[in-house]
């Protein structure tokens, strides 16, 4: 007597489950240039690294002699596995069984991939392509269960919530992705999606019964709608290119909240000045500069060119956001970008900024913060945006901060928005360009003073007079004669300064233990 | 293509001609915007087959600019 026939089952069932949603359905798949999700974990991972779970999670048919028929797999894929020697969770949709909308067992892994990730304190990625639960419902058994879930059981979205808190989570949209995969697709600190790829809280159809909107789904919810959204992050030129993103995304992070990122291995100098940031800002407030130069000479160089992973780029532009190295060590940096309204805060980038402010917090990444703020975007469309409670929520985001902050002013830091360019405790160096006050003064003079320019023999020359004289109040020496900045330095010194700083903030900020960082209510 | 601008602002100055050969990243036309002087650049390479604008016409977000061939 031996186990060798349901050893054999257990090995026909493996071959099975591997067959995915069938030979017909992976060809149709491989010809719209997708790869199936088992495809897709593979290339993610390190080389044989998968050790899935619930393999033999699906739907049975029998023979009326109760020996296995057919099997359709469960259509989500779930596993450890390992990126760079690093543990992590992976799962994704089966878009050859069903299309991806969940069947029984399907549903259950994906249901269990965040409570997963929560338990084991690893990195959650999810690689998406699904729709979610249709009219018909999941329930199709002969002998049918009683319908939904237990009243005493808990929300799955439970545990899709707590992941953020505890750890890093990176999903991607290879395809379709709609209904609930969309929203565990977006409950992710990282979020990227194929050019071919829509996300969709409703299809087309259901969208031109209920509004009459005639609309693909690539118009409904293509990358072109949803990077300025913000629903997504970043776009992938492909999905070997999505993976290379969360890759890299991932590797500035720590496993969970309960730990500090890693330092890696340095071979950028610390002392490196760079020329070009003597003259990068122009001396004419009218002329624009590059702040994503500004940012790529400051932080470590590396064999990409350059450590900066930039996020959510077309998501309220007027705001920089994204991971770098400085020192071998990981940080968050922001930076306004002029070339959109001036840099001002709109209520998008009020939103990306607060968020990202959240997302240093929750994986203790220190913040460099490049300040070239005008203040909050005016006008009818920003007031109707409700930018001022988006802002004030932002600047309450960046002041409960528990990293450090380093700001370098490098030229606006106006009015109420400017405050959320500098965290508690922050060391601030200032540049010569720098200039601060309540209102800048190309809009400011002008209004202020209206009547005595008015008034003037010649108006002109008297606001030039009244603008020279106010542009000089701005300026950073008189600040750094009163202390209100630490330092006023040459910008070519900004990298080694930065370093001396990051060296003691990070030392004194792992003193104590890591741990989630949960926040109260905000405006 | 179609090169439209990201922003809100007015036309300050048109830098390229129809007919111009413009090669990636060259400006096209400069906008005033927020009080700063932001170039519109062409995306990629190509003729600049017409211009949209004129001079101190006012443009809205997402208004197209130009087109390129």
């Amino acid at each position: 007597m031996s186990w060798d026939s349901e050893i054999d089952e257990i090995k026909k069932r493996r071959k099975l489950a591997k067959q995915q949603g069938g030979k017909e359905a992976v060809a149709t798949h491989h010809k719209k240039g997708r790869l199936t999700i088992r495809e897709r974990v593979d290339m993610l991972l390190d080389k044989n690294s998968f050790d899935e779970i619930g393999e033999g999670a699906g739907v049975p048919e029998y023979d009326d002699k109760g020996q296995l028929k057919d099997f359709q797999p469960a259509n989500f894929i779930l596993g450890f596995g390992e990126i760079n020697g690093r543990k992590v969770i992976v799962g994704g949709e089966d878009f050859t069984v069903r299309g991806g909308s969940p069947n029984p067992a399907g549903l259950r892994k994906s249901v269990y991939t965040e409570k997963l990730a929560v338990q084991y304190k690893l990195p959650l990625i999810r690689l998406h392509e699904g729709g979610g639960g249709s009219v018909g419902g999941t329930n199709k058994e002969k002998n049918r269960r009683p319908l939904g879930e237990p009243v005493f059981s808990q929300s799955r979205f439970v545990p899709l919530a707590e992941t953020l808190s505890a750890v890093p989570v990176a999903s991607a949209a290879l395809g379709p992705v709609a209904g609930l995969p969309a929203a565990r697709l977006v409950a992710s600190h990282f979020t990227i999606m194929t050019q071919n790829a829509a996300v969709l809280i409703a299809g087309p159809q259901v969208v031109k019964r209920a509004l009459g909107h005639d609309m693909t789904k690539e118009e409904l919810g293509g990358p072109q709608v949803h990077l300025a959204s913000g629903a997504i992050d970043n776009l992938a030129k492909d999905e070997e290119d999505a993976m290379a993103q969360i890759r890299r995304f991932l590797s500035y992070l720590p496993d969970n909240a309960w730990a500090y990122p890693e330092k890696i291995a340095c071979t950028d100098k610390a002392d490196r000045c760079e020329d070009s940031l003597a003259t990068i800002v122009p001396t004419n407030r009218r002329q624009p500069f590059q702040m994503r130069k500004i940012i790529e000479a400051v932080v470590d160089k590396d064999q990409d060119g350059s450590s900066f992973f930039e996020m959510s780029r077309k998501y309220g532009p007027s705001l920089i956001t994204g991971l770098a190295r400085l020192d071998g060590e990981s940080v968050g940096v922001i930076g306004n970008d002029c070339m959109y309204y001036a840099g001002a805060m709109t209520a998008a980038a009020a939103q990306k900024l607060r968020r990202f402010a959240d997302f240093c917090n929750s994986f203790h990444l220190p913040i460099v913060s490049f300040v070239d703020e005008p203040g909050f975007m005016i006008g009818p469309d920003s007031e109707q945006a409700g930018t001022i409670r988006h802002g004030t929520a932002a600047i309450s985001a960046v002041l409960q901060s528990r990293v450090p902050w380093a700001s370098i002013q490098v030229l606006k830091a106006f009015g109420v928005a400017a405050q959320a360019h500098f965290g508690p405790d922050g060391y601030v160096l200032s540049w010569p360009s720098a200039a601060s006050g309540a209102l800048p003064v190309e809009g400011g003079v002008a209004v202020a003073f209206a009547r005595e320019i008015a008034a003037a023999e010649d108006p002109q020359a008297r606001q030039k007079e009244l603008e020279d004289m106010l542009a000089a109040s701005q300026s950073p020496f008189p600040r750094a004669e009163g202390l209100s900045v630490h330092e006023i330095i040459d910008p070519r010194e900004t990298r080694p300064k930065l370093i001396s700083w990051l060296r003691l903030a990070i030392a004194a900020m792992q003193s104590q233990s890591p741990g989630p960082y949960l926040t109260g209510m905000r405006p | 293509m179609q090169v439209k601008s990201e922003i809100a602002g007015s036309v300050w100055k048109i830098i390229a001609e129809a007919g111009a050969d413009l090669a990636v990243d060259d400006v096209i036309v400069i906008l005033e915007s927020m009080k700063m002087e932001i170039p519109i650049v062409a995306p990629q390479a190509g003729t600049l087959k017409q211009l949209h604008i004129a001079e101190g016409d006012m443009i809205e977000e997402g208004q197209i600019i130009a087109t390129l061939e």
